[in-house]
């Protein structure tokens, strides 16, 4: 498989292997939630713990991250990096991965967690931002690629809430 | 058949009473489907269609 070729299964398997306690947010945390978006990438707001930070840099390490921007140089994130409130977007050996001190109104894991679900697929748990955080995050953040998923986000929500049970 | 195909269940039938758009446009359609998957489906989902766009993409730059 190309480097650049998504492999989402296998982000999720290293992240939860190492125990880094991560929020996924953005695109595949739409579709995970039902929402019909197509999406290249992995988007994650981490605890900026110490340990938190440890288990995250091992499994970046073992993901071969680097910087996306910086690809040719094999430039790699560390700890001061992943501590910020800014955003690493990464490239790795299972596609590209963002990861995000904050989102939105510069919130990060901890003004985010409440508004969370928690879910588990083929024996991995991780933790998803709800829709309706996601839908104001989206507006929070106002960038206009983003605002195009509006729609969509919105009425994914509606079904969702006003579905038959089957 | 695709990939997808192969490994997903087909989208569940509307019945006549379903708007297929809303006001807006959003294909409610999809989001039906969508959302009569479980999590793990839609997650092979998301990967199918990036790889696919991945693909084409690589295709795209080698022509």
């Amino acid at each position: 498989m190309p480097a650049c070729e998504p492999d989402f299964f296998r982000l999720l398997e290293v992240l939860g292997r190492h125990g880094v306690d991560y929020i996924l947010v953005g695109g595949l945390c739409a579709v995970l939630q039902g929402v019909p978006l197509s999406t290249l990438d992995m988007d994650i707001v981490h605890l900026r713990t110490a340990e938190n930070l440890d288990r995250l840099l091992g499994a970046l390490q073992e993901l071969q991250a680097v910087y996306r921007h910086h690809a040719e140089q094999r430039l790699a994130p560390d700890r001061s990096h992943l501590a910020s409130a800014g955003h690493q977007l990464l490239q790795t050996a299972a596609g590209p991965l963002d990861v995000l001190g904050t989102i939105g109104k510069a919130r990060g894991y901890a003004e985010l967690i409440d508004q969370t679900q928690e879910i588990e697929i083929e024996g991995c748990r991780l933790r998803l931002l709800t829709l309706e955080e996601l839908i104001r995050t989206t507006e929070e953040a106002g960038r206009d690629k983003d605002q195009a998923s509006l729609p969509l986000l919105r009425q994914a929500l509606l079904l969702q809430q006003t579905r038959r049970p089957p | 058949m695709s990939e997808l195909e192969r490994e997903l269940p087909g989208p569940t039938p509307a019945t006549t009473d379903d708007p297929t758009h809303s006001p807006d446009g959003v294909d409610l359609t999809l989001i039906r489907w969508m959302l009569s998957l479980s999590p793990a489906e839609r997650l092979r989902a998301a990967q199918s269609m990036a790889r696919a766009i991945v693909r084409i993409r690589g295709a795209g730059v080698r022509t």
